[in-house]
This record gives structure tokens, sequence and C-alpha cells, in this order.
């Protein structure tokens, strides 16, 4: 494996670290800003997801010192634009646009492997050393044996109380895929120790447990909402939560784009690739297997791929008789007051 | 109530035709005669996109093709009061108002039991994650399975092998849920006469070039989204055909409509009333191409029937970075003589409008005067008409200004 070349900034859980890894760059999922601006809004469009408005407001107004380059996808509408106004609007010294299908079929699988080929070959020259055979294979090896922690940790959240606190968990994995590496690796086998530890079959009341379904987060603000309440969260089906860990590349496969193209494109897909229905299957057995009381449906603002979901996820949530409550939110929790007086409702409901 | 208004369209048309033999009624008529042929109970109903699907490979098979989008947002041209009450509808169970009227009109049509039965749903991955988010929603409704053809951003050998290969696929899928067997050389011969169709469509674009303007620019941007429905079939050279008559005809008689400045549509054109027709018509300005209107696709090897209307997909302006959308509008400005570009912005259109600033900044490096005029397709909430006067009228001032 070759010495670290700096941080390689990608912003959408389809594109595989393990080639990043493998070409010496350490890969680093991007937050973007912290608090609201209206710096994309003149140049993006104000009706945009806050995602990307909030990277690209971090790029313009920050700069993009931080990375040494970055992986975009053709995720969504507004990954796409996000994309085009990058390149005319912020230098950088590395982009590139990895064609991530809108399929998960196996002829999407073929053309994501070939795609992936090309990536390699290009974030080589970019790194200024080919990527070997045995440096992906190495790389997707430590990356599975990365998420391979995560599951674990969320597998034990099937108790009540739980061992780690949901927003514990989360943060966890956004350190992860912060690219916060070494401390985070640390962190997880000390939440590991510490779960595995522990009497499971002691401890106190049972508490309400809910489960938060949705897109990208990159703060634990309705976590902690919810468990301010008393509630607690075994389990995050998010982009940044444990679909991000639940991939497992094949360590043997002849072909390691392949493989990877298979794992990646693989369930458990957000609402880009997804049918609703098959978003409702994978809540519904979630709802079942961390015994959950009810569900939060979160969707960023304006983005379209969530909202055509939502009245489907709502229906049949409704059908089933799980309580469901439906919160957008900004990416930055401007209304966070509004969200937790929402939230606080929702748990007492449950409770009663 | 679709397939009332659609029946009662059809008959005023054919009325007005009788009278008036016009190309532009032609094609509607033909529009709402698919439209119909879909509420049939002996044909097998495929719903697509019009647009945006390769509609020479429907034509190659004895189906009803059916545009959910289309045949929903026709609505509001009828009355766009109805269309917010259907709207509504969609709305009464979640769907927001930041999601595109187009769908939420879709949805509640559908939701109202307006639509035909759907025995396979095509789509597309563009122009826009919505259509083919609908797309699914409506095959869930009629347990049928939902196709997205997908589109990559570039064009290479692995992509239009790609394309291809999913064509051929739903190709076996069709087979399968119409009991047709497929035919290669019926294909090639739709791809031919979509072909030809396309020579014909050259001349139009051609005329179009000339000053005064021989043609009311609207069907000629409606064209762009109607017209692909009828691609594979014989009927659309000879109403491109018709056209071009009539146009030269207007031409040579000196009947050209007076025209003081010429503009580029970029995006929609509503299809709720607006005053934007009454203002152009005022001030004399015609609207001379649209980027969809424009013949970017080239022929067609009809050897290659697969790879050829996988490439007429990967050519599409709206289809990969924002490069290729730029490189069609310069080359209509290149050839077109205009005063002005117009882009239409629907809100939820969000791949278009954030390419808004990008395209500003081109056409003030062309020093182009260039306006970003605000509306809605279909939601009469959400469309002002003195605001869209205001905008107008400025627009117009500038170009005047330039004179």
């Amino acid at each position: 494996m070759p010495e670290s070349k700096g941080r390689m900034g990608y912003f959408c859980s389809l594109v595989p670290t393990e080639i990043i890894i493998a070409a010496g760059f350490k890969p680093v999922w991007v937050k973007g800003k912290a608090e609201m601006t209206a710096t994309a809004d003149a140049r993006l469009y104000p009706n945009m997801c806050p995602y990307i408005k909030s990277l690209f407001a971090d790029a313009v107004e920050d700069g993009e010192a931080e990375f040494d380059g970055l992986v975009f996808t053709r995720s969504c509408d507004g990954a796409r634009r996000l994309y085009d106004a990058w390149k005319a609007y912020i230098p950088s010294k590395f982009h590139y646009m990895l064609e991530a299908p809108k399929n998960a079929d196996d002829l999407a699988v073929t053309y994501y492997a070939s795609q992936l080929r090309d990536f390699a070959d290009r974030i080589g020259k970019a790194s200024g050393s080919e990527i070997t055979g045995p440096d992906l294979k190495k790389a997707i090896k430590e990356a599975n044996k990365a998420r391979g922690k995560m599951r674990d940790l969320y597998s034990r959240q099937k108790v009540s109380p739980l061992l780690v606190a949901g927003s514990e968990l989360f943060s966890l994995g956004l350190e992860l895929l912060h690219g916060d590496g070494d401390d985070a690796a640390d962190s997880t086998s000390a939440l590991q120790k510490k779960a595995a530890g522990s009497d499971v079959s002691a401890k106190g009341r049972k508490k309400i447990r809910i489960m938060i379904c949705g897109n990208v987060m990159s703060r634990p603000d309705i976590f902690q909402m919810i468990e301010d309440t008393g509630a607690e969260v075994p389990v995050a089906d998010l982009c940044t939560g444990l679909r991000s860990f639940e991939r497992i590349v094949d360590e043997k496969g002849s072909d390691p784009f392949m493989s990877l193209a298979q794992a990646y494109l693989g369930a458990p897909r957000c609402s880009r690739t997804a049918a609703p229905a098959e978003t409702y299957n994978r809540i519904s057995d979630n709802v079942m297997r961390y015994a959950v009381n009810g569900v939060i449906l979160t969707a960023l603002k304006f983005c379209d791929q969530q909202l055509y979901d939502i009245p489907y996820l709502l229906k049949r949530l409704n059908e089933d008789g799980t309580p469901v409550l439906f919160v957008e939110n900004d990416y930055v929790f401007t209304d966070r007051d509004r969200i937790k007086t929402r939230i606080e409702a929702f748990v007492e409901m449950l409770a009663s | 109530m679709l397939k009332k208004y659609y029946t009662e369209m059809k008959s005023g048309l054919e009325t007005a035709y009788q009278q008036k033999p016009r190309a532009s009624i032609q094609m509607t008529i033909q529009l709402a005669s698919i439209f119909l042929e879909a509420y049939r109970a002996d044909k097998n109903v495929i719903w697509t996109s019009f647009y945006s699907f390769p509609m020479e490979l429907l034509a190659a098979f004895d189906v009803a093709p059916f545009d959910f989008e289309i045949a929903a947002n026709l609505l509001p041209t009828f009355n766009a009061d109805v269309a917010v009450e259907i709207m509504n509808k969609a709305e009464e169970v979640g769907y927001s108002t930041d999601i595109c009227s187009y769908h939420r009109l879709a949805v509640g049509c559908d939701m109202l039991d307006y639509m035909p039965r759907a025995d396979l749903l095509l789509s597309s991955s563009y122009f826009c994650d919505g259509k083919s988010k609908t797309n699914k929603i409506l095959a869930d409704r009629y347990g049928r399975e939902a196709i997205s053809l997908d589109i990559p951003n570039k064009i290479s050998r692995e992509s239009v092998d790609y394309v291809a290969d999913q064509l051929r696929r739903i190709v076996g899928k069709i087979e399968e849920v119409t009991g047709q067997k497929f035919n290669l050389e019926r294909l090639r011969e739709c791809i031919h006469v979509s072909n030809r169709a396309r020579r014909a469509y050259g001349q139009l674009a051609d005329l179009q070039k000339v000053s005064p303007y021989p043609y009311i620019g609207v069907p000629v941007i409606n064209m762009s989204i109607f017209g692909n429905m009828l691609a594979g079939r014989e009927i659309q050279e000879q109403i491109y055909l018709d056209m071009v008559e009539e146009s030269r005809k207007k031409i040579m008689e000196g009947k050209p409509a007076p025209e003081k400045y010429r503009v580029l549509w970029l995006a929609w054109f509503p299809v709720q009333p607006t005053v934007i027709n009454q203002i152009f018509r005022k001030n004399g300005v015609t609207i001379v191409m649209g980027e969809l209107a424009r013949n970017y696709w080239g022929q067609m090897d009809e050897s290659l029937p697969f790879e050829s209307l996988a490439l007429w997909s990967l050519r599409n302006p709206y289809v990969g970075a924002i490069e290729q959308r730029l490189k069609g509008i310069n080359e209509i400005i290149d050839e077109y003589n205009l005063d002005g570009v117009v882009h239409f912005s629907t809100d939820a259109c969000r791949h278009s409008c954030a390419a808004q600033k990008l395209i500003g900044d081109v056409m003030k490096e062309r020093d182009i005067p260039y306006l970003v005029l605000d509306g809605d397709m279909s939601d009469k909430r959400k469309y002002s008409p003195e605001r869209t006067e205001m905008l107008l009228e400025n627009f117009i001032g500038i170009m005047a200004g330039r004179k």
C-alpha cells in the first residue's frame, strides 16, 4: 500500500472508498457547512437539497484546501448540478464524476465495474502510483473489517435498554466515514468491549425504541432529541447510518471491481435506486429485528428521492399499525425546537 | 374524466382540421388518438415517457403507449382550477407541494382512476429523478413492473453498450407482457421511418432561421415534447412535411407573424394558461427555437438499431454534464440570430433550475439578454400573471434598448 497522499473527499455512500484507499488517499465523507448560509443560493438554486447547498457553500467560503481531490457521483439531479457548479466556480486539484448506475441489476453491475476501473485508473494517476490488485484487495479487507465492527455493534442493539446509546453509535459511524480512522477504530473496539462486557439480562426498565430512517445526516440532533425524552434509538437506516456499514465486499472474487460493484449496488439501497416497496420492506424488517415501537421518517428538504417515497411509506406503515412520524429537516436543524416538540409529542403518544 | 377530455378534444380538433387543415392540429389529433387508444380493453398498454424514451422501440410492437405525465398535464390547458383540485388529492395523502406539479397531478389523476390500466411501465433516468420515481409509485398501484432505462452521464463504448443491452432486455419484457414476438426487421424499419421524419424536421428547423419567423413558436416547443410520441410511425414525417409546406407558403406569401424580437426558450413551456403568449404577441416577440426542439441526435444507423437508440438517448441535452446542454444552446445562438434567451423556471425542476446561473454566465459572456422566468407548469397557485408580465415587459425593454 502506498503512503498516504492526502485526503480525498466524497459525498455519496455509493463511492467505493476501497479504491481511494488503494490509491493511497484517505477517504473522507464531506459534511459541508455546519450552519445554513445563502452562499449556494445564487449559484445553484434556493430550492435545492440543503446537503448539496451546504457542500457548495463550504467550498466557496472556505476553499477546498482541506482536500486533495473530490469524487462526485451521479446520485441525483442535485449531485449532477453540484458537479457542474463545482467545475465552474471552485478550483480543484482533482475531481471525478463517478457513473453510479441508477439500476442495480446485472447489467448495471457490469457497467459500474467498468466505471470503477476507469476511476481507479484516474485516481491512480492523480496519486502518482498505479493501483495494483494486491493494493485493492488489501483495501477491501481493511474496509470490510471496519464495517464489520460497526455491524457487530449494531447487531448488539437489539436489547433494551441499549448497551450503547444510539447517538453514540451514530457519531462513531460518522467519525469512521469522515476519515477519523485511527481514533474511530479505537473507539469502535472500545465500544465493542463495553457492549460485550455488559450483562444483557440485567438492566432496568425497557425503553421506548425508535428507528430513524432517511438519507444523509451529519449530526446526531434527532438522536439526542429522542434520547432526551427517555426513549432510545437502536438503529438508524440512513446513508450515514447502518446502511453504510451493511456492505460486505467479496474478498475472494477474481475481479475486485466486480466484487465492489456488486456490493455497492446491492442491498441495502437508498431511495435513489430502490422502489418505495423495497424501502418499506427493509424498514418493516428492521422494525421486527430491532423490536422498534415507532419509526421516524426524515428527509432533507427538497430531496425528491425521499419526498416521493414518503406518502407510500406512511401509508404502508400505518396499515401495519406501526406508529410513524415524518420530519423534514434542513440538514443543519435550524428549526430544531419545532422538530423537538414533534418528537416529544410522538414519544408521548407511544408511551400512552 | 381524462378519457372524456381527450374524446372531446379529438372530436373538436377533427372538426377544426376539416375547416383548416393545419399540421399542428393534426399533431394534437394524433396525441388525443394515442391516449384514447390506451383506454381500449383489447390493447396492451405500456406507460412510458414520450419525450425521453426511444419510441421507435414501442412502434415495433402493436401496443398502446401512454405518457402519464403529458396525459395528466394537458388538463390545466382545459381547466387550471380542476387541475389544482386533482393535485390536492395527491397533497392530501402526503405529496409535498415542493415536488413537481407534473407528478402531483399525475398521481392525483391516478388516485381518481382517470388513467388507463398499465401492463408495463417504462421510464428513463433522465430528465429528472421525479419522473422515474413516479413511474415506480404508479407501478406499485397496478402491481406491474416498472423499468427505468438508466442513461449514464457520458457517451462511451461502455455506456452505449449498457443502454443498448437494457433496451434489448426491455424488448424481452414487452414480449413477455404482450405475448408478441419481436421482429428486428420491423424495428429497423421504424428507425428508417424515424430517420426520414428527422430529415423533414431538419427542413423545418432550417426554415425557422428565416426572419421574420414563419411559424408560431410555441407549437415548435410542444412538438419537441409531443413529437417523439410518433417516432417510428409514418405519420410523423407527413406532419413535419406539412409544417414545412405551410411555412414555405407563409414565406412566399409574405405572411409571417410580425417579428421584432427573436428569443430562444429554455426548459419547459407552461401548460396552464398564462399571459406569456399574449405579451409576446403584443410586443412582436417570437420564440424561434426551444433547446429540445433542435435536431440534436443525428441520423440513426438502421443496421445497429439498439446502439442507435442508445445514442439517441445519450445525446439528449439534459443528459450528462452541463457542457452538453450549453453546447446545444450555443449552437442555437450561432444559427438563429437571437435577441434574447428565456429560461422558464419551475422551482421543483431542480436539475434545470440549478443550471440557470451557469447558463446565465455564458449568456453574459456572449452579451445576450437572459431572463429567468419563474412560474409553474401546471399549478396555478404557483403562478402570478402580474409577476410574469412585469418580468417579460422588463426583458422586452432590455431587448428594445439594444436594437
